[in-house]
């Protein structure tokens, strides 16, 4: 979950407890306050009733010993005195009981104040109930509008939160895309400052741009040292190579001393080699290529077909070039073409004679694949595994191989960002697949 | 002809200059940058061998010096360890007129500076006759009693690299990183070349006997004139 929400979700969360706590407050309160209210009425009324029991209407109920009973016409409120058994101390407080009553087919619910008395040697009851319903359909009215108050604030809260989390975070996720994940080389990397007011911020882009300084430093110390390593080491390759050479012409030696000579020679160049690779993967891995070029991989391709026809004729393969788009990538031409060659060379190093080759490609939305398939000897999982290491080897009738032609291919589709996916049967063949990134 | 060697490393110039002197060469030695300048600017060379790295500087400014003061045939090859991917384009571009990574193989030296020559001077006869075969290099072909025989442009280059190299053995390696180039990993496979020279042969063998074109057996060819 991005931080943004996050903070959005936490202010939220806490706004909504807040609202509901005071939603809840205001809900009991205004019951408290409204009962309080009708009860303090009631016990006016009450006084007043009390104040009236010798009036006619009241006495001649009373002298009957008869249930006396009134109210209004809505049945908002009701007076019932009734007669009880006597009790010589019957005066007592007042009860307040909330209760249904059922008067005249309607039924109510009242907040009812219960007092005995005794008059004129009697004991009575006197009930005086006021209808509540009105509060309740208030509480209800209020609890709909803390609802509502609660959804719309909800509502609220999290746009402006999402909008101001954006806009406080902003710079944040500016730092992350130009700082950290658009760099690819950091020899390129860009030092211009990100634009914030927050503290933290800074901090975290300075930080970033100290890294990276430490880091290229580390970089164009490494190329310092292959440039340092390829002198050194090839320089006294060449003065021996060349010794080894002039050593050859000299018409006295004998026929084994030739040939040791040409063997040392030989061996020399397989150092060389070696050095080489060795140095074209460090340089590639250190991005000392540019990508500059436009390269036609269908045009890669032909070349290499006519470079290597020789070979493949030698070994009586067939070689399909069932290309069907003419697909260019911005590149390096020379290493382009040692990766397109290494594939090419190995499936026919690797192919069985009388076998074949199959150049193919596709053309998806988003990438473009070419497809190199071999009939050779294959390889199992665990080969695959192993094949972009480097000095890995396998079978051959070769006699000589480094083993850094696959691990040169690695390199080299990094640098251009090119996956390579390699399916093979051992005894059937090898398919290597090349997918190009389409941006 | 004369050559100057820009080079450092002693123990190289000296054997590239043996290698060239047995060619027939004059060859000079500088190991410095301000020495190879005081001697450009005293003497004009059919050939300056151009190390890049110089013990006081860099070997392009002596490239620049040169082409700066005008009038000047001097073929430049530049030889370099430095390896940067840059300096073969920037060297050409400055006008030198060939680049040899080291370490580099003194016969592949040779074939060089005979190209620069031929290039350079328009031999009046760009032919060369092997045993009644004539070899055209301006247009790379190979005729016998004026009959095209059609070999392909690596058959053309060995052959003619062959008998550049003439009655010297050159080896397998040499002979496939003359015509391949500097195309990594190949070298490992030394018997690349055999199917070409094995072509070769066929062809030139159907207009007269090749005794002369030799096997060495484990080594490479030779062509004995």
């Amino acid at each position: 979950m991005k931080l943004q929400v996050k903070l959005a979700l936490y202010n939220t969360l806490t706004k909504l407890a807040i609202i509901l706590f005071t939603g809840l407050l205001i809900l009991l309160s205004i019951e408290k306050i409204s009962y309080n209210h009708i009860e303090l009425r009631l016990e006016d009324d009450e006084r007043e009733t009390l104040k009236n029991l010798g009036s006619k209407d009241i006495n001649s109920h009373l002298t009957r010993l008869e249930k006396y009973t009134d109210y209004n016409i809505l049945q908002e409120e009701f007076i019932t005195i009734t007669p009880i058994k006597f009790q010589p101390t019957a005066t007592n407080g007042n009860k307040f009981t909330t209760e249904t009553r059922n008067i005249e087919h309607n039924e109510q619910t009242y907040r009812i104040l219960t007092h005995q008395f005794n008059f004129n040697n009697h004991s009575y009851q006197l009930e005086i109930g006021v209808a509540i319903t009105s509060i309740e359909e208030l509480k209800s009215i209020i609890k709909r509008f803390t609802l509502l108050t609660l959804i719309i604030a909800l509502a609220l809260t999290l746009a402006s939160d999402l909008i101001f989390t954006k806009f406080l975070l902003a710079p944040f996720y500016q730092i992350i895309d130009r700082k950290l994940i658009k760099v690819n080389d950091p020899l390129n990397f860009d030092y211009e400052k990100i634009k914030t007011s927050t503290q933290d911020f800074e901090l975290l882009d300075d930080s970033i741009s100290s890294l990276m300084k430490k880091i290229s430093a580390l970089f164009s110390l490494e190329k310092q040292f292959i440039a340092n390593v390829s002198h050194e080491l090839l320089t006294p390759i060449s003065i021996i190579s060349s010794r080894l050479e002039n050593i050859l012409l000299q018409e006295e030696l004998s026929e084994a001393g030739e040939n040791k000579m040409h063997a040392s020679l030989k061996t020399l160049n397989r150092l060389k080699s070696i050095i080489n690779s060795l140095l074209l993967i460090s340089k590639v891995e250190n991005n000392q290529y540019d990508k500059a070029d436009v390269v036609m991989i269908a045009g890669v391709i032909m070349e290499i077909q006519e470079e290597l026809e020789d070979r493949m004729d030698e070994k009586r393969l067939s070689f399909t070039n069932n290309m069907k788009y003419i697909y260019s990538i911005m590149g390096n031409r020379p290493l382009m073409h040692t990766l397109l060659f290494n594939l090419v060379n190995n499936a026919i190093k690797y192919n069985v004679p009388k076998g074949s080759i199959i150049i193919a490609d596709e053309l998806k939305d988003d990438v473009y694949i070419l497809e190199i398939t071999d009939t050779g000897t294959g390889m199992d999982q665990k080969q695959i595994e192993n094949a972009f290491n480097r000095f890995e080897k396998f079978e051959t009738d070769e006699r000589e191989s480094y083993g850094l032609g696959l691990a040169i291919v690695k390199s080299i589709t990094a640098f251009h960002d090119i996956k390579v996916k390699i399916d093979s049967v051992k005894g059937k063949g090898t398919s290597v697949y090349l997918v190009f990134n389409r941006e | 002809m004369n050559v100057l060697i820009v080079e450092d490393e002693k123990g190289l110039a000296l054997e590239v200059d043996e290698f060239l002197s047995h060619e027939g060469f004059t060859v000079e030695h500088a190991r410095t940058k301000r020495s190879a300048s005081e001697k450009i600017f005293v003497n004009n060379y059919d050939f300056i061998l151009l190390d890049l790295g110089l013990p006081d500087g860099d070997g392009f400014d002596l490239l620049k010096m040169l082409k700066g003061m005008g009038e000047r045939e001097d073929a430049v090859i530049i030889l370099t360890a430095r390896g940067a991917v840059d300096d073969r384009v920037s060297g050409l571009e400055q006008g030198a007129d060939d680049y040899l990574a080291k370490p580099f193989s003194l016969n592949e030296l040779l074939a060089r500076m005979h190209a620069i020559t031929r290039r350079k001077h328009r031999l009046e006869s760009n032919d060369i006759n092997v045993k009644g075969l004539k070899i055209n290099i301006q247009n790379r072909t190979v005729t016998y009693n004026d009959e095209r025989i059609a070999l392909t442009k690596k058959e053309f280059e060995i052959f003619n690299y062959l008998v550049l190299n003439k009655n010297r053995v050159i080896s397998r390696t040499n002979l496939t990183e003359h015509v391949w180039g500097d195309v990594l990993e190949i070298n490992s496979d030394s018997n690349f070349v055999d199917v070409h020279v094995k072509n070769l042969r066929k062809k030139l063998s159907a207009y007269i006997p090749i005794d002369w074109f030799e096997t060495v057996r484990s080594i490479g060819y030779r062509i004995n004139i």
